[in-house]
């Protein structure tokens, strides 16, 4: 019998070897090699795409004392911090409402589309309403705000607001997805205690919520941190957020080896950040725990 | 409160979310608006309707190529994620062992790294080996990105379908083989189809990774988009641009009809 059970242990690890091996080794493959060889360029003393000797960490030392290189790092973590805090705020009640209320199946679908369709796609109708022919001209120039067409394009705010918008559906989801575990019991039981809207809100719901507001302003700060497409569309040259820095040096300057340190800073920094986000949720849950004992 | 059931409350509360929903979609539909509007500068309110640029859509070589592309990249993306990610789900969803849980990190960890930073390490990779800039490092590419929602997908859809079934055909001595084609992937059709489906469009339409790796000669639909924004305003481009919203919209509906959406998140 018990020759049987071990016979059984072995077959059946290795038909779970045989389910996970490809999908293993083909992730660790395509993301460990790039990444590792990312390192390594970065290391190279050169200027160049081609011609590559030698080790030196002059790239990592000019990205973290130049200022237009550093002061770009910290105004993008700035400006993901706010994107990600506001997107959280906006979602919460939508979010909510969507796990509660009616209408959930029409709401998904407004919310899963901006999500599939191509980041391209959004921001060339972002482009179509804040441009000088734009939507928001017409319409201001329609009601007599304005005499002549202003320019919305271009600037910060504008940039934040499309990351925002963008990115907000997967705040919307992940709260979303905790709001519908929570038991609408424990919301009754709060106010059966005379605990009044807003006391459930702060003391019931909030508590209960934070895992998936953790989960989502992970995604959304990694998205927003990262991002080159909307800053170099939408923003210009006036905006230089990070990413874009990075895309530059690698697609025009083809600094490669600084290029290369650039975006894994960029990496060490969403990750990190991450971290935290996961931290701050586990923190809580722990409080809870401690709490409910 | 004082809010707690006043009917002025509940009415802003509605306005709230009709404007949200409505700000949500609004990039898309003024594209759709433009692409049937004839007038070739962008203006609000429309002049008339007209199908021409679609016609010139149709009859612009870049963006017809680079359609053809993006669909097959994102059919040969699509099929490599579910065939590696459908027996790692059905792994991680089935077996409760020590170490399983890294192996999920590392398959979802695709989503935490920025799209930038797996666009340039490809680049650079496919340098270093010699593939150059193309379809195999897009490919790459595409099937890491795509593989997170396939997993994810399907290990909720194993979840809902009952071990007792695989069990039951063992037990009739089904070898492993017979139970997997004849038992596990029919009982699995509708989350294998959205797994598959929003695999596609998330390869479709991406850009971010894609504008690192595709060739000088041949773009992907999204890169030439990217490409032809930043050079100029036609309304051609709104034509395109529709005719992805509307094939994106499409396949969020049939996911929709076939799982029900919360399944993907």
């Amino acid at each position: 019998m018990k020759g049987f059970t071990t016979r059984f242990a072995w077959s059946r690890d290795l038909y779970l070897l045989g389910l996970l091996t490809p999908a293993v080794a083909a992730v660790t493959l395509i993301l460990s090699v790039p990444i590792v060889w990312l390192v390594r360029i970065s290391l190279y003393p050169q200027n160049l795409p081609y011609g590559l000797s030698g080790w030196s960490a002059a790239h990592y030392i000019k990205a973290l004392t130049d200022s237009l290189y550093f002061g770009s790092l910290a105004r993008t973590t700035l400006y993901s911090v706010i994107v990600t805090v506001g997107t959280a705020i906006v979602s919460f009640p939508l979010g909510y409402a969507a796990a509660r209320g009616r209408l959930r199946r029409w709401k998904m679908f407004f919310i899963v589309l901006p999500l599939a369709l191509s980041l391209v796609v959004n921001i060339f109708g972002w482009i179509m309403i804040l441009g000088q022919n734009g939507l928001l001209n017409s319409v201001l120039m329609g009601v007599h705000l304005l005499d002549q067409p202003k320019q919305f394009l271009f600037g910060v705010g504008t940039v934040l607001l499309v990351l925002g918008h963008t990115y907000v559906p997967f705040q919307i989801l992940s709260i979303m997805s905790v709001v519908t575990q929570i038991d609408p019991m424990l919301e009754e039981a709060s106010a059966s205690l005379r605990g009044n809207r807003w006391t459930t809100f702060r003391r019931v719901i909030i508590p209960l919520a934070r895992p998936g507001i953790a989960a989502g302003s992970t995604i959304v700060f990694i998205l927003t941190v990262s991002s080159f497409i909307i800053p170099e569309l939408i923003g210009g040259a006036s905006v230089q957020m990070y990413a874009v820095l990075v895309f530059q040096q690698m697609m025009t300057v083809l600094n490669w080896p600084f290029g290369a340190a650039l975006s894994l800073i960029l990496l060490a920094v969403a990750l990190g950040f991450a971290r935290l986000f996961q931290a701050a949720a586990r923190a809580n849950e722990e409080l809870n725990s401690a709490v409910a004992k | 409160m004082p809010w707690q059931s006043s009917k002025l409350a509940l009415l802003a509360w509605a306005l709230f979310q009709v404007i949200a929903y409505f700000v949500l979609a609004l990039p898309s539909l003024v594209i759709i608006g433009a692409s049937f509007d004839s007038s070739s500068v962008f203006s609000f309110p429309p002049h008339g309707l007209t199908l021409a640029w679609y016609a010139r859509a149709l009859a612009t070589p870049a963006f017809t190529a680079s359609f053809v592309l993006s669909v097959e990249l994102a059919t040969l993306a699509t099929a490599l994620s579910l065939l590696l990610g459908t027996p790692a789900a059905y792994a991680l969803q089935r077996y409760r062992l020590p170490g399983l849980q890294v192996v999920q990190t590392l398959l979802l960890s695709p989503i935490v790294i920025p799209a930038i930073v797996l666009g340039i390490g490809l680049l650079m990779f496919c340098n270093l080996v010699g593939l150059g800039q193309g379809l195999a490092g897009l490919l790459l590419g595409h099937f890491v990105i795509t593989l997170p929602y396939v997993i994810r997908t399907l290990i909720s859809s194993f979840s809902l379908f009952d071990v007792v079934l695989e069990e039951a055909a063992q037990s009739l001595r089904a070898t492993r083989f017979v139970v997997w084609f004849r038992v596990i992937i029919p009982s699995i059709v509708p989350g294998l189809l959205s797994a598959g489906i929003f695999a596609f469009v998330t390869s479709f339409g991406n850009v971010a990774l894609s504008i690192f790796l595709v060739s000088s000669d041949a773009a992907t639909l999204p890169v030439q988009m990217f490409l032809s924004v930043e050079h100029s305003s036609d309304p051609t481009l709104a034509a395109v641009a529709s005719v992805v919203i509307f094939i994106t919209g499409a396949v969020v509906l049939t996911v929709d009809r076939l799982a029900g959406l919360q399944r993907l998140v």
